[in-house]
């Protein structure tokens, strides 16, 4: 569903050229769950928005579902979003102005679908909101946000869904709650699931788990999952410095 | 455009429009449509009000003057285009009253004349005039009074003009199309046009002007001149309108007319400036939805649509709420005003309506795109990094497009290259001068808010930290407060000018040709009644034949009329009153060479003579040129000494040309001089004159009191603009505080969360503001001296001063007013509590 070769990214500062990212390579299949991990810093977020067609890369090649990303400009990347992707954030990214359900609706209304109220009210209701529909986003609290989040993500019924640190806003509770949800919806509806966090409770529940340091990505292999990654991590930063 | 589109644009709109997220930017819409309305229909009203009532002055909204009878089909075209018509002959000629006889302004009028204003008369002569609607019959005339002085006549005794004998039925106190000459005038006559033939005065030759009057829409009025124009015969005729009236009322109500299109054009910059302030801060309050949008795959064209979409709605929504809001203002002001104005202000016009509308969209679209495609260019990237903003970003295209859109608006609307020039040009040092002095200010703040945190050192580190967006604050608040001072003393001084034209006190009555002997008997005649008199002036009538030994055109026309043909350099085409002093008079500056400073001719050996700058400038007079005036069988040589500036508004006695006092030794001349006479003693004017039958006695009180009135209600109206403007300029402060308060709230949370105290923040906010205010304050008054001295040298034709007490009052009030309306701002945030301040900023 994802292949990647041998991407970077580097970013022009006062101080020259800074590589974000080493060269990556890697694959994920259709219906797989991966969670990157890593330190704040490591690169994680600017993977993700490599991977979800937010940002352009430096070098290499993405594949969004056979169709590659590096070569589409942000018109095409925003249709192949529009169609294939779904996204969860840590800030929630609800538009304030617009209600619970009309939040949740605004994906299919881009898509141009017509049923979006019906579908909206649906997804709505399985996510517990169903009487919270004309609720403006500060209305809510941090949970139900996640939660509008959650049911906007899915209404299109993406192939992939990027999650980035959807838990870091929330208490322990409330992160029980979304972690569940999201992983059943994602079950339910056979959706690629690429996360990113640094909460390893939520990365266990991935198939897989790729760490990021440093700009470089690795496999965290069976014996690795044993330890905490931040706690693999520790030698490599302490080596780098 | 798709249905999902449009849904979720107006979606957005009604929810927006709902929570009040749209109440800066709808506010700054609503703000340039009612006051641009507002202020455009009530001068509108006003104008035409106004220009009906100097239509008085020429009995019509039009004159064609002809020096022959016009073809009869012209008149007959006139009716077709839907106007009213009358005409009226002018000529000069003997009046004979037995063995007394006199040359008078004879007028034959046809039926239908005045069209506008109305002839008044009188039983007694000096008597006040009640208004008739009736011309004289066959066979009666009506005479001025000083007519019945000078001829020794009474009512019901007869009068020959030419051939034949009229009956003189009635005094004329007054006709409309008078003129404001004071000498000029020979005593009025009116007959009948009936009658005219009959006299055989008007014959090939005879100097006869031909007028013939017209009323009708504005539309109607300028269609029959294009049809007329080609077929006039510009030597012979000419065509008027009140805006060519050059007297004094006339004047005053241009200068009037440019105060509005100057109020007009401020509110127009005023509103583009609060629409481009909120237009700013709607667009940064989009950049989420905008980055939401794009990440979730929507195109950039359906991004576009749906804000353009929005944009369309609020300013349709606007324009709406602003036009009902106009014209509610403006009728609350044509109410206010109904008892102190003659004037009827219910006539509607379409014109300001359009401007208004086309005003709002220009500036809704025009400020508000710089900001929109700042909005389109906000990349998906930002729902991952909260940091990034919009990646279009130049303040040059921003202050380029908003500039250029300024200006265009300006100058569409007022048609006046000049007016907006100087506006525009003056904004522009402005903006220049502020981005110095904040930068300036930034400097001096490293050294002035150094040391431990407090309320003032918080302040200047705001100022510091936000060096571009405080210099666009400083710029808005320092332009709105210049544009305001602007209104206001532009106001005072013209309302000042008009009162000094016309004091308590001004001369209502003159006299003409009192004798050398008459004169002590006068003066003691005077002085017994208790009527002051001062200043007489000596007289000789003079011809002005030749300028350095070249002989002029010195075919005499009569007063108020153009020569027929000219040969050779152009003179004066009539007679001159000469006189002579040593000093000069009152309202009157010397422009090139100086005063009589000494009883000795010039170096040529000869006299000097100081000529009044217009008529040196027509006739092509230069300093040191010979002038030759024929006086009697003499001839005069004088030398032009000096050039002198004559405010003809003052009503009091001024001359072309002023000689010497040496030159005109020997010549016996006769005394005119003016005096007050109040009112209530009107009566006592009869007993006055009674000693002295031959002195002529031209009696300007009505003249005065109409033009005064005038003056009073054109004063008025302009107070009631400067209200209007002055409301305007305060609500476009409070948007621009309000807008800015925005930005300021993440800091304020952040302070709170932090555990600093209310007093701290309202005082570092409250700091932050005055320092705004003083300095806008300032440099709005240094702007203000700048546009003025232009506005009131080249458009107003105003003596341009200095106003030293706006470099004081404008910084205090700029800084009390900002600091207020800053602390209200504040005050609305900090009563919101901390977690309301920090989820706001989510």
């Amino acid at each position: 569903m994802i292949k990647t070769s041998a991407i970077t990214k580097t970013v022009t500062t006062s101080q020259g050229e800074l590589s974000i990212l080493q060269p990556i390579s890697f694959e994920v299949k259709a219906g797989e769950s991966i969670a990157i991990v890593g330190a704040s810093g490591s690169g994680k977020s600017t993977l993700l928005s490599l991977l979800a067609g937010l940002d352009e890369v430096s070098s290499g090649s993405i594949y969004l579902d056979g169709q590659g990303l590096h070569d589409m400009n942000e018109e095409q990347r925003a249709q192949l979003r529009g169609e294939k992707v779904g996204f969860i954030f840590q800030s929630f990214m609800l538009v304030q102005s617009l209600t619970a359900l009309e939040n949740i609706m605004l994906p299919a209304e881009i898509a141009g679908l017509d049923n979006a109220s019906q579908l909206g009210q649906e997804i709505l209701e399985k996510v517990g909101l169903g009487h919270r529909g004309d609720h403006y986003p500060n209305q809510l609290s941090g949970g139900e946000q996640q939660r509008v989040a959650i049911a906007r993500a899915f209404i299109t019924k993406p192939k992939i869904l990027f999650a980035d640190e959807p838990t870091g806003n929330l208490d322990a509770a409330n992160s029980g709650k979304i972690e569940q949800l999201l992983f059943d919806l994602n079950r339910d509806s056979h959706t690629t699931l690429v996360l990113v966090t640094h909460d390893n409770e939520l990365a266990k529940h991935c198939q897989r788990q790729l760490l990021m340091n440093a700009g470089e990505l690795s496999e965290v292999t069976a014996s690795d999952k044993k330890t905490d990654p931040i706690d693999v991590l520790a030698p490599t930063e302490s080596q780098a410095g | 455009m798709t249905k999902q589109t449009f849904n979720l644009a107006w979606r957005l709109f009604k929810h927006e429009a709902k929570r009040g997220e749209l109440t800066i930017i709808l506010l700054a819409i609503i703000l340039s449509v009612a006051s641009v309305l507002s202020l455009s229909l009530f001068s509108e009203r006003l104008q035409s009000a106004l220009t009906d009532k100097s239509a008085e002055f020429i009995a019509a909204d039009r004159v064609l003057n002809s020096r022959k009878p016009v073809d009869e089909a012209w008149i007959e075209k006139a009716k077709e285009f839907g106007l009213n018509t009358a005409n009226q002959v002018y000529t000069r000629s003997m009046a004979f009253s037995g063995d007394n006889m006199m040359l008078v302004d004879l007028r034959a009028a046809a039926q239908g004349y005045p069209l506008k204003g109305t002839v008044k008369i009188a039983e007694q002569p000096f008597a006040p005039g009640q208004a008739t609607d009736t011309l004289p019959q066959s066979g009666n005339a009506w005479i001025e009074s000083r007519l019945f002085q000078n001829l020794g006549l009474s009512l019901g005794q007869v009068i020959e003009v030419g051939d034949k004998t009229f009956t003189v039925s009635k005094v004329l106190s007054e006709v409309p199309d008078a003129g404001f000459s004071v000498f000029g005038g020979d005593p009025k006559v009116l007959i009948n046009e009936q009658d005219l033939a009959a006299t055989n005065i008007i014959g090939p030759g005879s100097r006869a002007s031909f007028s013939y009057f017209f009323t009708g829409s504005d539309a109607n009025l300028d269609d029959y001149y294009d049809w007329l124009m080609p077929q006039l015969d510009k030597e012979l005729q000419s065509w008027v309108s009140v805006s060519d009236d050059d007297s004094a009322i006339g004047r005053s109500i241009a200068k009037a007319e440019q105060y509005f299109l100057l109020a007009s054009l401020l509110a127009i910059v005023l509103a583009a400036v609060s629409i481009a302030v909120a237009a700013q801060r709607y667009s940064q309050r989009h950049y989420d939805p905008v980055a939401i949008m794009k990440t979730l795959g929507a195109s950039k064209k359906m991004v576009q649509q749906v804000y353009l979409l929005q944009i369309t709605f609020i300013t349709v929504l606007g324009i709406a709420i602003g036009t009902v809001l106009g014209f509610l203002i403006q009728q609350i002001v044509v109410w206010a005003l109904a008892g102190s104005v003659d004037v009827s202000l219910d006539v509607w016009f379409w014109r300001p309506l359009i401007i208004a509308v086309f005003t709002g969209a220009i500036c809704a679209v025009l400020f508000s795109l710089y900001p929109l495609l700042k909005l389109f260019s906000v990349s998906p990237l930002r729902v991952l990094r909260r940091d990034l903003g919009a990646s279009l970003s130049s303040r040059f295209i921003q202050f380029l497009a908003s500039g250029g859109a300024i200006f265009s608006l300006m100058w569409a609307y007022s048609g006046n290259l000049g007016l907006s020039a100087i506006l525009f040009g003056s904004g522009i040092l402005l903006v220049m001068s502020l981005l110095l002095v904040t930068f300036g200010l930034i400097w001096l703040g490293r050294r002035l808010g150094s040391g431990k945190m407090g309320a003032w050192q918080l302040a200047w580190a705001r100022i510091r930290r936000r060096a571009m967006d405080n210099a666009i604050q400083l710029i808005s608040f320092a332009v709105t407060i210049m544009l305001l001072l602007i209104v206001l003393v532009m106001r005072n001084d013209m309302i000042a000018q008009w009162q000094n034209q016309l004091p308590q006190g001004t001369p209502n009555y003159f006299l003409v040709n009192i004798t050398q002997q008459q004169l002590p008997d006068l003066q003691a005649h005077f002085a017994q009644e208790n009527v002051d008199i001062e200043h007489f002036y000596p007289v000789v009538r003079g011809r002005f034949v030749a300028i350095n030994d070249e002989k002029v055109s010195t075919a005499v026309s009569k007063e108020d009329e153009e020569p027929v043909e000219r040969q050779g350099r152009e003179g004066l085409g009539r007679e001159a009153n000469l006189t002579w002093s040593d000093e000069l008079q009152h309202e009157n500056v010397i422009t090139a060479g100086k005063w009589f400073d000494s009883n000795e001719p010039l170096e040529s050996g000869l006299y000097g003579v100081s000529v009044e700058a217009r008529i040196a400038d027509r006739l092509d007079i230069q300093l040191g040129d010979k002038l030759t005036f024929n006086v009697g069988s003499e001839i005069i040589n004088t030398q032009v000494s000096s050039l002198r500036e004559v405010n003809w508004q003052t009503m009091q006695p001024n001359f072309f040309f002023v000689i010497q006092p040496q030159a005109m030794q020997g010549y016996l001349p006769t005394y005119l001089s003016s005096f007050y006479l109040d009112k209530s003693r009107k009566s006592d004017i009869t007993d006055l004159m009674k000693p002295f039958a031959s002195v002529t006695l031209f009696d300007v009180d009505a003249r005065i009191e109409q033009l005064r009135g005038i003056v009073q209600q054109v004063s008025l109206a302009v107070e009631f603009i400067l209200v209007l403007v002055l409301a305007a300029g305060a609500l476009v402060l409070i948007a621009q505080v309000q807008a800015s308060m925005d930005e300021r709230q993440q800091e304020l949370a952040i302070l709170r969360t932090l555990g600093a105290k209310g007093r701290l923040i309202r005082a570092s906010v409250l700091f932050e503001f005055i320092i705004i205010g003083l300095v806008a304050g300032l440099m709005a008054a240094f702007a203000n001296e700048v546009s003025l001295f232009f506005l009131q040298s080249q458009v107003f034709e105003m003596e341009a001063m200095l106003h030293w007490e706006y470099w004081f009052i404008a910084p205090v009030v700029g800084a009390i007013v900002v600091g207020a309306l800053g602390m209200v701002g504040c005050w609305r945030l900090l009563r919101l509590n901390t977690s309301h301040l920090l989820r706001q900023m989510v």
